[in-house]
């Protein structure tokens, strides 16, 4: 369960000869130890050199917090984005319940990462330029001692009570109430812009309307997880669905509708909109169920095909312009030709039809909600045009390109490994293309060319066409990166589907993929958070995201003139925790998918 | 029961054809496999397939259910013969059940996902009939309490039992066995064996590729011996130990008894 380093109660000597077998072995062992402990304070030293230099102006970052926020979003509307923000905690808050997130944390190992931060913390104060704001060094010095004293505290439990374990849920709870007494309490200082012109009140805490939205979120996650985590076997089953629902198309909702907060003209929703997905969801839905009896396997392939030839000919049609058709009603008529060409394999009993088809009915309700709010103009007043700027833009981007990406990746990776070579070469030629071209010259081509290439009255926003490149992008890195989990699945496997009969869909769907997606991991989250740095090209081609913010609209504030480096490092810090976090989680769920299957 | 079976050879009018295989050629790029095999095998008849290996006893099996494609001859399974028709094959490898030399569980199911996956995608039965077949299976084959671990947690003789299930999952008319205790330590054969011994005795059709000659002696109703893609000999249990006919029979059967 936890690392064997050192089972005995944990006693000085114990310690101390840890440190002996370890650090000071031998002579070349003692060597590498001191040569990596002068590395670490010259590396440190030089860092906090930069960070505290006497030109740097912190309060340049603390200021404009908002804008990396949110960018221009307007001020009287901001309660928008705490909602969307909010909801999204709460939502993380109650996953970790319904998934019984836990991992095997002890209250040894936990005294021993106090321990190591409040070294650092040390370390840090110690290392100080003199430049430093004294405040500052006094605080680091506190927070080491505290620290420190949290650490022997549960070194003593850990040796009096035989290590017991620290449930999540706890270490959930008191993270969150320490975060909000140090809100509460902490004069970390008040720094803001009210009406264009920028306040400063060094000695306060922060700011109400910082504080209270926190509190009322944070309380909320601990609630929901604690809540879920209580939750029997049948409950959370009903909950994790809704929940995987909500992360499929919660943020495009929270985005298009919370933030964004489309004009429906009611009117015409209730007239042309709402009959249009209605008609859809049950005239779909019921063709999905009567074809899916599994003695209408033949008819079902046929009618697949019927509609196949249809949609296209809808596609062409509109890019060539000979009959007009709303976007929506081409994507639902495709999606519903796919589907109903790979029905045969999921045909069965009748409550699985039911299932089938209501799950129909619901993609396509929210789909088509999603294109209609996409298409409505918004209610926001924004000074400057982009609605969407900042963190919540590079969150956004890359949240979707990665679940855009991952399917088109997958189904690229499939083609490069079929037997068919029609698919084998366009494969090959779409990745090998799009790994060719650069980036940047990728969102260049699609903000600039591809409106030109779209049928007729079909607009494209750039926000539009940077996550279309992006996708199509990261799309082919992803299938190399699935190729490599799919070579690695054995042919006794495909064997042994043969053997059952399964179709080569099935084959794919249900023994392949399962086990080629596990292998490609680590591979695909190093992709994931290779596209989460990668959206600070964004501010090349004119978006405002974290990056320019702080490498240019910062720097050109008059009060601010030429402060880069504090937002910056800021930047920098954010973008490491974003992608540390995910680096961590995808080993957690890669000891969690290995343990006692292969 | 097999001394009740009656004691014949190839072109039986007694019973129904199950397989029947007619001049199958095949070729691995420049080397032939198989040069031309003939053979039948009756309904509920038991058919042991030996010979050194390279022989082509292997492919023989895998041409059956067409995990290999035969180039030349024909082979009908129950009826239908064997074409590119992918309908055609899949319907057939749902009749015939295969069991591997390495098993090949599926390592990301449990035991009984493993069993239930054919019965519920290709016999679309619903998942609680199918479970509680996959269970009353793995109840045969004695090991119903493992049913919600993973196949890398299971011994070899627990995985080989927990692939029979699964191809018995589906109810098949025709059972294939390749080499199905040639992976397994000594301690472990007895129990595969003793699987497959009771399917022998409750009529199921098998094709077993073996090199346990206890165990074909037992089971078999008929003996085929094979080498360098032929077939050399085919004769009855008795009359194949006791009496073989072919000088490189007896060859083999010295070098092995």
């Amino acid at each position: 369960m936890t690392t064997v380093i050192n089972t005995n109660s944990g006693g000085q000597k114990s310690w101390l000869k840890w440190i002996r077998d370890n650090l000071f072995s031998s002579i070349s062992g003692t060597i590498q130890t001191f040569a990596f402990a002068a590395l670490v304070v010259v590396v440190l030293r030089w860092i906090l050199g930069l960070a505290f230099a006497e030109e740097n102006d912190w309060t340049s970052v603390a200021t404009n917090m908002r804008l990396m926020v949110s960018y221009n979003y307007p001020l009287n509307q901001f309660i928008r984005i705490w909602v969307a923000g909010g909801v999204l905690l709460v939502c993380a808050g109650v996953s970790l319940g319904a998934w019984r997130f836990d991992p095997a944390l002890t209250v040894k190992r936990m005294a021993r990462t106090l321990y190591s931060v409040a070294v650092v913390t040390a370390l840090c104060a110690l290392l100080m330029p003199t430049s430093a704001p004294e405040v500052l060094v006094g605080a680091l010095w506190l927070a080491s001692v505290v620290l420190l004293a949290a650490g022997f505290a549960a070194s003593a439990v850990a040796s009096k009570r035989n290590n017991p374990p620290v449930s999540f849920g706890m270490l959930l709870t008191s993270v969150a109430v320490g975060f909000l007494v140090v809100l509460w309490v902490v004069p970390f200082g008040d720094y803001g812009v009210v009406g264009g012109s920028p306040f400063a009140n060094p000695g306060a805490t922060v700011a109400r309307s910082t504080k209270e939205p926190w509190t009322v979120i944070l309380t909320l996650v601990v609630l929901g997880f604690w809540v879920s985590r209580g939750l029997g076997a049948k409950a959370v089953a009903i909950v994790r669905s809704g929940l995987l629902a909500f992360w499929l198309v919660g943020p495009a909702f929270l985005i298009f509708v919370v933030l964004r907060d489309p004009a429906f003209d009611w009117q015409r929703v209730w007239a042309v909109d709402v009959p249009l997905a209605a008609g859809f969801a049950f005239g779909g839905g019921s063709l999905v169920y009567l074809l899916a009896k599994p003695t209408r396997s033949s008819l079902a392939r046929l009618v697949g095909v019927a509609l196949s030839a249809f949609a296209t000919l809808n596609w062409v049609a509109g890019f060539f312009g000979w009959y007009g058709m709303l976007q929506k009603v081409r994507i639902s008529i495709l999606l519903l030709a796919v589907l109903v060409l790979i029905l045969p394999a999921f045909a069965g009993s009748q409550s699985k039809r039911l299932r089938i088809a209501t799950a129909w009915g619901g993609v396509i309700l929210i789909l088509h909600w999603l294109i209609t709010a996409i298409n409505t103009p918004s209610t926001l007043v924004i000074s400057a045009p982009p609605f969407l700027g900042g963190f919540t833009l590079t969150l956004a981007i890359s949240y979707y390109v990665v679940l855009a990406s991952f399917p088109l990746g997958v189904l690229l990776a499939l083609a490069r490994t079929s037997n068919l070579p029609l698919f084998r070469v366009m494969s090959t030629a779409y990745i090998e293309v799009f790994r060719g071209v650069p980036l940047i010259t990728i969102l260049f081509l699609f903000t600039v060319m591809l409106p030109l290439f779209l049928p007729r009255g079909m607009a494209v926003s750039d926000l539009a066409a940077v996550f279309a490149g992006y996708s199509i992008f990261s799309a082919a890195y992803l299938a190399e990166n699935v190729r490599g989990g799919l070579q690695s699945v054995r042919q006794g496997q495909y064997e042994a589907a043969n053997a059952l009969g399964l179709t080569v869909f099935q084959r794919t769907l249900l023994i392949v993929l399962p086990q080629g997606l596990r292998v490609s991991i680590p591979n695909l989250v190093g992709q994931g958070i290779a596209t989460l740095k990668e959206t600070s090209l964004i501010a090349i081609i004119g978006g405002f995201d974290l990056l320019r913010i702080a490498n240019s609209t910062i720097p050109n504030q008059p009060q601010f003139l030429g402060q880069k480096r504090p937002a910056l490092l800021f930047v920098a810090m954010v973008y490491f925790v974003l992608a540390y976090t995910m680096s961590k989680s995808s080993q957690r769920l890669e000891r969690r998918l290995d343990a006692g299957r292969m | 029961m097999s001394s009740s079976k009656p004691n014949d050879n190839i072109g039986q009018a007694s019973r129904r054809n199950m397989i029947t295989c007619r001049g199958v050629k095949k070729w691995f790029g420049d080397f032939q496999a198989l040069k031309g095999v003939d053979l039948d095998v009756g309904e509920q008849e038991v058919v042991v397939v030996l010979g050194p290996s390279g022989s082509g006893k292997s492919t023989l099996i895998r041409c059956i259910n067409r995990l290999e494609v035969h180039q030349e001859g024909i082979i009908e399974v129950d009826g239908v013969e064997l074409t590119n028709d992918l309908r055609n094959i899949e319907k057939i490898r749902s009749e015939v059940g295969m069991v591997f030399q390495l098993f090949n569980l599926f390592p990301h199911l449990s035991v009984l996902d493993n069993i239930t996956l054919g019965p519920i995608w290709v016999r679309k039965k619903a998942r609680v009939e199918a479970e509680t077949t996959a269970m009353e299976l793995l109840e045969r084959v004695g090991i119903p309490e493992q049913a919600a671990k993973f196949p890398g947690q299971l011994s070899g003789g627990q995985q080989q039992r927990v692939a029979i299930a699964r191809a018995l999952a589906m109810e098949p008319k025709i059972m294939l066995f390749d080499e199905p205790t040639s992976a397994l330590d000594p301690e472990m054969i007895a129990e595969v064996l003793d699987v497959m011994r009771d399917l022998a005795r409750r009529g199921m059709t098998m094709v077993i590729v073996t090199h346990e000659m206890g165990f074909a002696r037992e089971v078999a109703d008929r003996l085929v011996f094979m080498e360098a893609g032929e077939i050399v000999e085919v004769g009855t249990t008795d009359q194949f130990f006791s009496a073989p006919r072919e000088e490189r029979t007896k060859k083999f059967l010295s070098q092995i008894l």
